[in-house]
């Protein structure tokens, strides 16, 4: 399969200009910034509390927005024109998420410094986070796809947003209730897991589980993805 | 001559609803191609098949001498342009802007974008944002967007239908413009004037079958009385047979110098649509 980075560039930049000037992103974005404000007038803030808005940024910048944009393609009808073109699907789905990608990083990046989040070791949650925001990116683009407006779109995400953002507090009740022991193998959990064991000096050793969990939720995410995507270049 | 597009027995099924049924016809290279029928009729479905946005459920769809289906490659999507119901364009952006994706995407040069807007009557207008324009406006930079690449088949589904008569005959020169460079062009509509100035051939579709095809001249002579029509000066309009009765019959009108006007009784392609399928083309 060919792949242009011109033709992808092209569909970035479109996206660039397009979200700058879109309200419900920009106000979107503030979410984050607020929640990281609020937090760092706390004396001691948790590896929870910072992994909060670490996953809440994942899921109101990350997902949302790869979800709303691909929602607003597909209701006025311009991805059609996307598929239609010489652009491929890499070239597409690749244009279409690094202006999310880029937003991501720079809001974790404030929100980090907002909160004075200092890891242990850097290297391994920043690969943590990477590897998050690209299983975010899939699931938008995915929930995106099988949306038929943004209206629809963010419906749809808000169990998602409950699970993944607020996914800090289900470990408050998993003593509770055994049942929900599964939900420890969420990617925003592992993310967390892997910000405890990283504080506490453990090696790769132990902490490549986490890395290889959240991974594996990126590939089964991006494969769904790719397929729903293929078939919406088809009317049938 | 090279055929770009080839339908043999195509049909196309949704649910227990029968889209089209056991079409054939093929498209010449350079030929301008008319399918014409009302609102339901097929047309579009037709021209989802032909860009390989919709599967054909019996029979065979070839377009540049492939089936549709391979027609997701990028080399085959640069020889083909589209104008659809769901063409769509990026309401925040600038007509300009969403031309310039399309520039970057078939590897063009920006200045293709000026010729493409004076194309379709928006040369000056490039600076506007695509949410403030008309109706009539939007279907002009979407052909525009169609015509971007120069492609060697346009699929253009009811081009002129949001267009104002002067529009729609700025775009008329457009399509002619590309005709005399080659371009085959694969139209559907139900205005019929569009149809006979455009078309070298067209094709009658009716609940999914095609029922007639040929050029618009032939059909109109297959179809016509042969009748001729005087007025007279008195103000009464007659009409004559087109035979030796007919003629001897105009002579003495003329001798007379009673004639206003004369002319022959050919159906037009919207008359020969009613005559063969009963209903209107709306």
């Amino acid at each position: 399969m060919n792949f242009s980075m011109r033709r992808m560039n092209a569909i970035f930049q479109k996206d660039l200009k397009d979200l700058s000037k879109n309200m419900y992103v920009s106000t979107t974005l503030i979410l984050p910034f607020i929640l990281a404000i609020f937090y760092r007038k706390m004396d001691i803030i948790s590896i929870e509390t910072h992994f909060l808005i670490i996953n809440l940024t994942f899921v109101a910048v990350t997902f949302f927005i790869q979800s709303a944009m691909i929602a607003e393609e597909k209701e006025k009808n311009t991805l059609r024109g996307l598929m239609l073109s010489p652009a491929t699907l890499p070239e597409i789905l690749g244009g279409k998420s690094l202006v999310s990608f880029l937003l991501t990083l720079v809001t974790l990046f404030l929100c980090v410094k907002i909160l004075g989040y200092e890891p242990a070791q850097p290297t391994w949650i920043v690969l943590g986070m990477i590897i998050s925001a690209l299983f975010y990116l899939a699931l938008g683009t995915l929930l995106g796809l099988l949306s038929r407006s943004v209206i629809e779109a963010s419906v749809i995400m808000l169990p998602a947003m409950f699970i993944f953002g607020f996914g800090s507090f289900l470990e408050l009740i998993i003593d509770k209730y055994p049942v929900l022991t599964f939900t420890t193998y969420l990617p925003n959990l592992q993310l967390i897991d892997l910000a405890n064991k990283v504080e506490s000096g453990a090696g790769i050793g132990s902490i490549w589980i986490h890395l290889a969990i959240i991974f594996a939720w990126f590939v089964v995410a991006a494969v769904i993805t790719v397929i729903v995507f293929k078939k919406r270049e088809m009317d049938d | 001559m090279e055929n770009v597009i080839e339908l043999k027995s195509l049909a196309k099924v949704f649910g227990n609803q029968t889209a089209l049924e056991d079409v054939n016809f093929h498209v010449e290279k350079g030929e301008t191609f008319g399918l014409l029928g009302p609102s339901g009729s097929g047309k579009t479905t037709t021209i989802k098949i032909l860009t390989g946005q919709l599967t054909p459920t019996a029979g065979e769809a070839h377009v540049f001498n492939v089936p549709t289906s391979a027609l997701n490659k990028g080399k085959y999507r640069k020889r083909f342009g589209v104008l659809t119901d769901n063409s769509g364009l990026y309401q925040r952006l600038s007509i300009h802007d969403n031309l310039k994706l399309y520039c970057k995407l078939y590897d063009l040069p920006l200045k293709r974008i000026t010729e493409v807007l004076d194309m379709v009557n928006l040369a000056n207008e490039g600076k506007k944002n695509v949410a403030k324009l008309s109706k009539g406006m939007i279907q002009r930079v979407i052909l525009a967007r169609a015509f971007l690449h120069e492609p060697e088949l346009l699929f253009l589904d009811e081009p002129t239908s949001a267009l104002d008569p002067t529009n729609a005959m700025h775009v008329y020169d457009g399509l002619r413009a590309l005709k005399e460079k080659g371009t085959t062009i694969f139209l559907t509509t139900h205005n019929m004037s569009e149809a006979e100035l455009l078309c070298d051939r067209v094709a009658f579709l009716h609940k999914g079958e095609i029922q007639l095809l040929d050029q618009p001249k032939t059909l109109r002579q297959q179809f016509s009385d042969a009748s001729i029509c005087l007025e007279l000066k008195d103000g009464r309009e007659i009409m004559l047979s087109g035979d030796a009765t007919g003629a001897q019959k105009i002579y003495e009108y003329m001798a007379a110098g009673q004639v206003v006007s004369i002319h022959s009784n050919e159906p037009t392609l919207g008359d020969i649509f009613v005559k063969i399928t009963g209903r209107e083309l709306v």
